[in-house]
């Protein structure tokens, strides 16, 4: 088995008045169990130019009631320009340029974005496939 | 304003053939700006015992966070019990199961005032996780 972690730090020092400094690590398993994964769709890259909705991941592609990770980056820069992202029909939030997620994923259902603008809005992307 | 990064490092030696060494850093702006995020609730830890349905952040009524907005949630399970788990949803959509260490940074748009997150314990014997909301003007 291999040895896969995900690691996040936030980090403030003036968002309150006492520093925020948070990092925790977890290691990538199997569902339920200590077995690492094993397995990943690879680091990939998408590039629209359309407000249309288009499916990233379509659950119909994975193994339902599992601990998959989805990674997902708004590879923007500018300020304004988002991707909304929706678990099936059901709005979750909006990645601006520079934004980043890190969710757990069920493969039960769609994940799916709309960029806001015809212009070029690039997303980068990565599932960890959890038996 | 405030300069607030959220940044993540995904690695591994042997996942692949290639070693996997993904880092990122987001800087934490009020919607659509370059103006840093001013507003944050927690860290907070919160421990249950039961397998009821806990609202971590309620999207109602929307002058509470504002609708539609940049606002980034945290949420980490501390149990140490590998089958321990949490069921996280958005207004009843399951989004996954966040297992014992695992954690989760997610964008929230407060869509709605249905879209509240909430979590729900697999077990019924102590469970803590913590949990962090930034607040996106």
């Amino acid at each position: 088995m291999a040895t896969t972690t995900a690691q996040i730090t936030l980090t403030s020092n003036d968002l309150t008045s006492d520093a925020l400094s948070l990092t925790t690590t977890a290691t990538l398993t199997d569902t339920g169990s200590k077995v690492g994964v094993t397995e990943t769709s690879g680091l990939s890259r998408k590039i629209t130019t359309s407000v249309d909705e288009y499916t990233l991941l379509a659950e119909a592609d994975y193994a339902d009631d599992k601990a998959h990770k989805v990674y997902l980056k708004h590879v923007g820069t500018t300020d304004s320009d988002r991707v909304d992202v929706k678990l099936a029909s059901q709005h979750v939030g909006r990645l601006y340029a520079g934004d980043w997620m890190f969710i757990p994923w069920s493969g039960g259902t769609d994940i799916k974005l709309t960029p806001n603008v015809a212009t070029s809005v690039t997303v980068e992307y990565m599932v960890i496939i959890s038996s | 304003m405030a300069t607030t990064t959220a940044q993540i490092t995904i690695s591994s030696s042997d996942l692949l053939t290639d070693a996997l060494s993904l880092t990122t850093t987001a800087t934490l702006f009020d919607t659509g700006t370059s103006t840093g995020i001013t507003q944050a609730q927690g860290p907070a830890r919160k421990t249950t015992a039961s397998t009821g349905v806990v609202t971590l952040f309620n999207a109602a009524p929307h002058t509470a966070y504002g609708a539609d907005k940049a606002h980034k949630v945290y949420i980490k399970n501390c149990s140490t019990t590998r089958s321990e788990y949490l069921t996280v949803t958005i207004n009843a959509e399951e989004i996954g199961r966040l297992y014992a260490g695992d954690w989760m940074f997610i964008p929230w748009g407060a869509h709605d005032t249905d879209n509240d997150i909430k979590v729900t314990p697999s077990v019924s014997t102590s469970m803590t996780f913590e949990y962090m909301l930034f607040i996106s003007a």
